[in-house]
């Protein structure tokens, strides 16, 4: 079992949010929940997060633009979690610097094991 | 441009002064403009299509995932009784996801949002991996699946999610309408559509099945959007009705021709072409 991590969940909706917070949880990780672009940024730089799972698509905007910032300020992986299943989409993400495209929903056990990998290196 | 717009510009290029045709001129301009007007309307309700349809993905996801946190035990052991509602909640919420999807691949089709992403694969690994997929619903039903491909099937280069896509829409309707003990088959060989002589070299990929049969007469109604043989409300199939619509929009994607053979009682033999490489 890798050693607990601080993980952002950038994520609109309570109800996703909530789940994604149980799931990475019970990998004994630390969880925040970000609602916002502005929340993501006031939480990433005050409380800087190892991973950073990131909605796309938020209320005050594209998500995307938090890719670089978070990194600056010291998230080690940053991973797109999308409901467009596109090719287009999947290019977007990759070319905003993000290190993986995952289309919601995404299996609760995968979810699980795809964070310790993550937070594991 | 389609038929309609080649006869408006035919008739408005011929020039007179005779009062009738500048009658007949301004009815077609006021048709124009109601054409324009009606296709404006039908992009809007296909946007409106694609965005529903993506803001359904957001509650699904949570349905799904708290579901399958309390099917995984992450939240304590469930009791077997609990456990068969659970996984209720998952299969009804999976199948509602997969429709979502179709809906939102047809409104992609249908305003021309598609585009190929091509990469190099055989056939016999996207067909290996569909029925994969179809496994408990066959078992379910005990239907037999046989999986042949000849052995000089080149490699293809095509787009491998949008051609299993096609491959997964014609097996499911395959394993939708098979009776219990039946049979489905699919196959590839090297090959080309019916009457084409001269198109590019490609495969045909064939998905059988033992069922009841279409007449002929519903061959052509079946590929198009929305329908059904029986679209009554007792109607014993289920779906959006766009799975072949989407299968063939995605064959033509890829330069390719749907078809299917059959006759009342006789089965279904669906057909498809991918050419082996995409027009540059």
């Amino acid at each position: 079992m890798p050693a607990p991590a601080h993980v952002l969940i950038v994520e609109d909706s309570d109800a996703v949010a909530s789940a994604m917070r149980i799931l990475v949880e019970s990998g004994g990780h630390r969880v925040s929940i970000a609602p916002t672009i502005a929340d993501a940024l006031a939480i990433g730089t005050s409380d800087p997060a190892r991973l950073v799972l990131l909605d796309v698509t938020l209320p005050d905007g594209d998500g995307l633009v938090l890719v670089q910032p978070l990194r600056a300020a010291g998230a080690k992986t940053v991973i797109a979690l999308t409901g467009h299943d596109d090719a287009d989409t999947r290019r977007r993400c990759l070319e905003a610097g993000c290190d993986d495209v995952l289309v919601k929903p995404v299996p609760a056990r995968e979810l699980v094991a795809r964070v310790d990998a993550w937070t594991g290196g | 441009m389609n038929r309609l717009d080649a006869r408006t510009e035919a008739l408005t290029s011929v020039s007179t002064s005779d009062p009738r045709i500048s009658a007949l001129e301004n009815q077609l301009k006021e048709a124009a403009v109601e054409i324009a007007e009606l296709r404006a309307r039908d992009a809007l309700k296909t946007q409106f299509l694609a965005n529903i349809s993506h803001d359904l993905r957001t509650p699904l996801t949570a349905v799904i995932t708290h579901a399958e946190i309390l099917r995984d035990g992450i939240l304590g052991e469930l009791s077997p009784r609990q456990m068969e509602s659970v996984r209720g909640i998952i299969s009804g919420g999976r199948q509602l996801l997969n429709q979502v999807g179709e809906i939102l691949a047809y409104a992609r089709g249908a305003a021309n949002q598609l585009t190929v992403v091509p990469s190099r694969f055989a056939m016999r690994d996207v067909l290996d991996q569909v029925s994969g997929l179809n496994e408990s619903l066959l078992k379910k039903k005990r239907i037999s699946l046989t999986v042949e491909a000849d052995d000089d099937v080149p490699v293809v280069d095509a787009d491998r999610e949008k051609i299993a896509h096609v491959v997964g829409n014609l097996l499911g309707n395959a394993i939708e309408f098979t009776p219990s003990e039946g049979r489905v088959w699919l196959r590839a060989r090297r090959g080309s559509a019916p009457g084409v002589t001269d198109g590019p070299e490609s495969i045909v990929v064939e998905v059988g099945d033992s069922g009841p049969g279409i007449a002929p007469e519903h061959h052509d109604l079946i590929f198009r959007e929305f329908a059904q043989v029986d679209s009554t409300p007792s109607r014993q199939h289920h779906g959006t009705g766009l799975g072949l619509t989407i299968a063939r929009k995605l064959v033509e994607l890829h330069g390719g021709k749907i078809w299917v053979e059959s006759q009342l009682g006789q089965g279904s033999r669906f057909f498809f072409t991918v050419p082996l490489r995409q027009p540059d």
